[in-house]
C-alpha cells in the first residue's frame, strides 16, 4: 500500500512543489498589503458599503477590512479554498483517472494488489498533496499575520485552514468518486467544478436569497464559515458534515470500483 | 467439463458481455493450460482475444461461466491470482516519465523481482535501455521494459498479449527464448499474438478464436500433419512430372528444368518416397514448415460460414 502512495507522491512532487509555492505566494502578496489597507479601513468600507448584500456575501460577509474581514474575504474564503478546490478536483479526477485512461492502471492491478488497496492508497497520496499544499499555506499565513501583527490568534487561522482542508476534501472526492465509478476523467473534473461553482453561489447567496436556504443544504459550502472560526465563534459540529461527506464519497467510489470493469 | 485443479489455467464457458453494446465479446469460452505448456491464442482484431486476457485479470468482470489459475477463481481470489501471474499488456501501457528503471522499481515493490541477478541478466539480454524515461524510448524499448516486468519475479503463469509486438528480429529470438525458459521451468504461457511464425515457433497448441467463440484448438504437431511441405528435387534423369503429379497428396508440382521440380505436398509422404526410390534421385531439399497456410485456412473457412 505505502509503495503506491510513496510512488504517486514521488511522480507529482514537483506540481505539488509548485503549487505550494503558488499558495504560499498568494497568502504573501496579499498580507503584505494589509498594513495599508488597514490605515484606509474606514474609507475602504464606506466605499464598499454601498454594494448590494448578494454582492458582499460572495466575498465572504460585510467586513473587508478589519483584521478577520481582511484574512476572511481576501484570503480564507474565497481565494485560498478557490486554489485548493483546483488543486484537489485535478488531483481527484486524475489519481484514478489518469491510470485508467492511460492504460497504466493494468501495470499495477496485475501486482497482488487489491483495487481496494489501489484505491485506498491513491485516495491518501491525494490527501496527502492537498495536506501539504494547505500547509504550507497556512504556515505562510501564521508567519505573515505575525509579521504584519494583524491580530487574528495562530490558533484561530489554524482551524480555518484547517476547515478549509476539510472543505477542499469535500470537492477532491466528488471527483475522485466520479472517475473510480468509470465516469471518465473529463466528465469527473467537469462535474466536480460545477459543483463546487455551484456550491459556492449558493452557499454564500442563501444568506441574502430566501429560496435558497433548501437547495444550499445539500452544497459543503453552506457549512462553510471561515469568519466565525477566525473570531473563534465557529460550531464545530459543521465539520462533521465534511467529514462524513468524504467517507461517504469514498464508500460509494470503494462500492463502484472494486467490482466494475476497468478501461 | 474442464476441472480447475488438473490445469494451470482453466476457462469454463466463460462469456463477457459488454453493457454498453449489449453483445456477446466471449461467449462459453472454454479451454485450459496445462504447466510447461505455450498455448497460442488467434483470432482476427475484435475477436475477443484481450477480452479474455483481461477478464483472466479480473479487469473485467464475466458476465457468466468461470476461470481459474492454478486453482484460484479468478474473480474471487483475485489477488491470489495475481500473486502467481506475470502480465504484458498489448497497448504497453507505461508510466512515460519514468525511467525504466523507476518504472521496475515501483512494480517490484509491489512484487519483488525473483534476484536482482535475475533482472540485471534480463536487462542485458534484451538490451534494454533503463535510464531514459519512457516516453522517449521507442515502441519496441518500452516494450523490452514491459517484457522484463512480466518476467522478473519468475512467475508460474505467463498471460502475454501480443508480446513481441515492436521487437526487432533479434529482440524476437531473445523473447523466444525467454519463453522456452519459462516453459522449461514449469510455468504455463497463455499468449495472444498475430504473427502466425512466432506461434507456430514456440506454442504446443494453439487456439483460434472469433466472434468470442473457440473455433479451433489444435496442437502444432497436428497443424503440421496438415500443413503443405515444398520439396525441390533433382532427377539424374529426366524428372517424372506425370508421375509426381498422380501422386496421392501432391496438391502443385512446378518443373524448374528436365531435371529438377518443386513439389508441394500435403499428408503422407510415402507415396512419394516410394516413387523416388524407382529413380535415381541427385538431389532433395526440403523447405521449412509453414503452417501460416494452416492458419489462414480457419481464419478464411470460418469468416466465409459468417457471410
Amino acid at each position: 500500500m505505502f509503495s503506491v502512495v510513496k510512488w504517486t507522491l514521488w511522480q507529482r512532487r514537483w506540481s505539488t512543489l509548485w503549487w505550494s509555492i503558488g499558495v504560499a505566494s498568494l497568502v504573501l502578496v496579499t498580507l503584505a498589503f494589509y498594513p495599508t489597507v488597514h490605515n484606509q479601513a474606514a474609507s475602504l468600507n464606506k466605499s464598499f458599503g454601498g454594494l448590494s448584500n448578494s454582492t458582499l456575501a460572495l466575498f465572504g460577509g460585510t467586513d473587508f477590512f478589519s483584521p478577520v474581514g481582511y484574512l476572511n474575504s481576501q484570503l480564507i474564503y474565497l481565494m485560498l479554498p478557490l486554489l485548493l478546490i483546483i488543486l484537489g478536483i485535478g488531483l481527484g479526477g486524475s489519481l484514478i483517472g489518469r491510470d485508467e485512461t492511460e492504460g497504466t492502471i493494468e501495470a499495477l492491478l496485475s501486482r497482488p494488489i487489491s483495487r481496494t488497496r489501489l484505491l485506498l492508497s491513491k485516495s491518501l497520496a491525494g490527501g496527502l498533496i492537498i495536506l501539504i499544499v494547505t500547509s504550507v499555506g497556512t504556515a505562510a499565513l501564521v508567519a505573515m499575520a505575525q509579521l504584519v501583527h494583524i491580530g487574528v490568534s495562530a490558533g484561530n487561522i489554524l482551524a480555518a485552514c484547517f476547515s478549509c482542508f476539510m472543505l477542499v476534501l469535500t470537492f477532491s472526492v466528488v471527483a475522485f468518486l466520479l472517475a473510480a465509478t468509470g465516469r471518465g476523467r473529463a466528465a469527473a473534473l467537469g462535474i466536480a467544478v460545477v459543483y463546487a461553482l455551484g456550491g459556492y453561489i449558493f452557499g454564500s447567496l442563501a444568506s441574502t436569497v430566501h429560496w435558497l436556504k433548501i437547495p444550499s443544504l445539500i452544497f459543503p459550502y453552506h457549512y462553510y464559515h471561515s469568519a466565525d472560526i477566525l473570531r473563534g465563534t465557529f460550531d464545530w459540529s459543521s465539520i462533521l458534515f465534511f467529514a462524513l461527506f468524504t467517507a461517504g464519497c469514498m464508500l460509494i467510489s470503494w462500492l463502484s470500483f472494486r467490482k466494475r470493469d476497468l478501461g | 467439463m474442464i476441472n480447475v485443479m488438473d490445469h494451470a489455467i482453466a476457462i469454463s464457458k466463460l462469456s463477457k458481455k459488454y453493457r454498453r453494446s449489449g453483445t456477446f465479446a466471449l461467449h462459453n469460452l472454454s479451454l485450459y493450460v496445462d504447466a510447461g505448456e505455450v498455448y497460442g491464442f488467434l483470432g482476427p482484431n475484435g475477436a475477443g482475444k484481450s477480452t479474455t486476457i483481461r477478464t483472466l485479470l479480473n479487469f473485467l468482470q464475466p458476465t457468466n461461466g468461470s476461470a481459474s489459475i492454478l486453482g484460484h477463481d479468478i474473480v474471487k481470489d483475485a489477488v491470489a491470482v495475481r500473486q502467481e501471474i506475470g502480465y504484458l499488456s498489448g497497448d504497453g501501457a507505461v508510466y512515460l516519465k519514468m525511467t525504466g528503471q523507476q518504472y521496475l522499481d515501483y512494480l517490484g515493490e509491489l512484487q519483488p523481482p525473483a534476484s536482482k541477478a535475475y533482472k540485471q541478466e534480463l536487462t542485458k539480454r534484451l538490451q534494454a535501455n533503463l535510464k531514459k524515461p519512457l516516453g522517449e524510448l521507442s515502441r519496441g524499448n518500452r516494450q523490452k521494459i514491459s517484457i522484463i516486468q512480466a518476467f522478473m519475479h519468475q512467475p508460474r503463469v505467463m498471460i502475454l498479449d501480443e508480446p513481441s509486438s515492436g521487437l526487432d528480429p533479434l529482440m524476437q529470438e531473445v523473447f523466444y527464448e525467454l519463453i522456452t525458459e519459462a516453459k522449461d521451468r514449469g510455468a504455463a504461457i497463455f499468449m495472444s499474438s498475430h504473427i502466425l511464425g512466432e506461434v507456430q515457433k514456440v506454442c504446443n497448441r494453439v487456439g483460434i478464436i472469433r466472434d468470442g467463440k473457440l473455433i479451433i484448438e489444435r496442437n502444432i504437431a497436428d497443424m503440421a500433419q496438415e500443413a503443405t511441405q515444398t520439396f525441390d528435387i533433382t532427377f539424374k534423369e529426366a524428372a517424372p512430372v506425370t508421375m509426381l503429379k498422380q501422386l496421392s497428396g501432391v496438391q502443385k508440382v512446378t518443373q524448374n528444368d528436365v531435371h529438377s521440380v518443386t513439389l508441394h505436398v500435403h499428408g503422407e509422404l510415402s507415396p512419394l518416397f516410394a516413387l523416388l526410390a524407382k529413380h535415381t534421385v541427385t538431389k532433395v531439399d526440403t523447405r521449412a514448415l509453414d503452417l501460416e497456410e494452416v492458419f489462414m485456412h480457419y481464419y478464411q473457412a470460418e469468416g466465409k460460414q459468417d457471410v
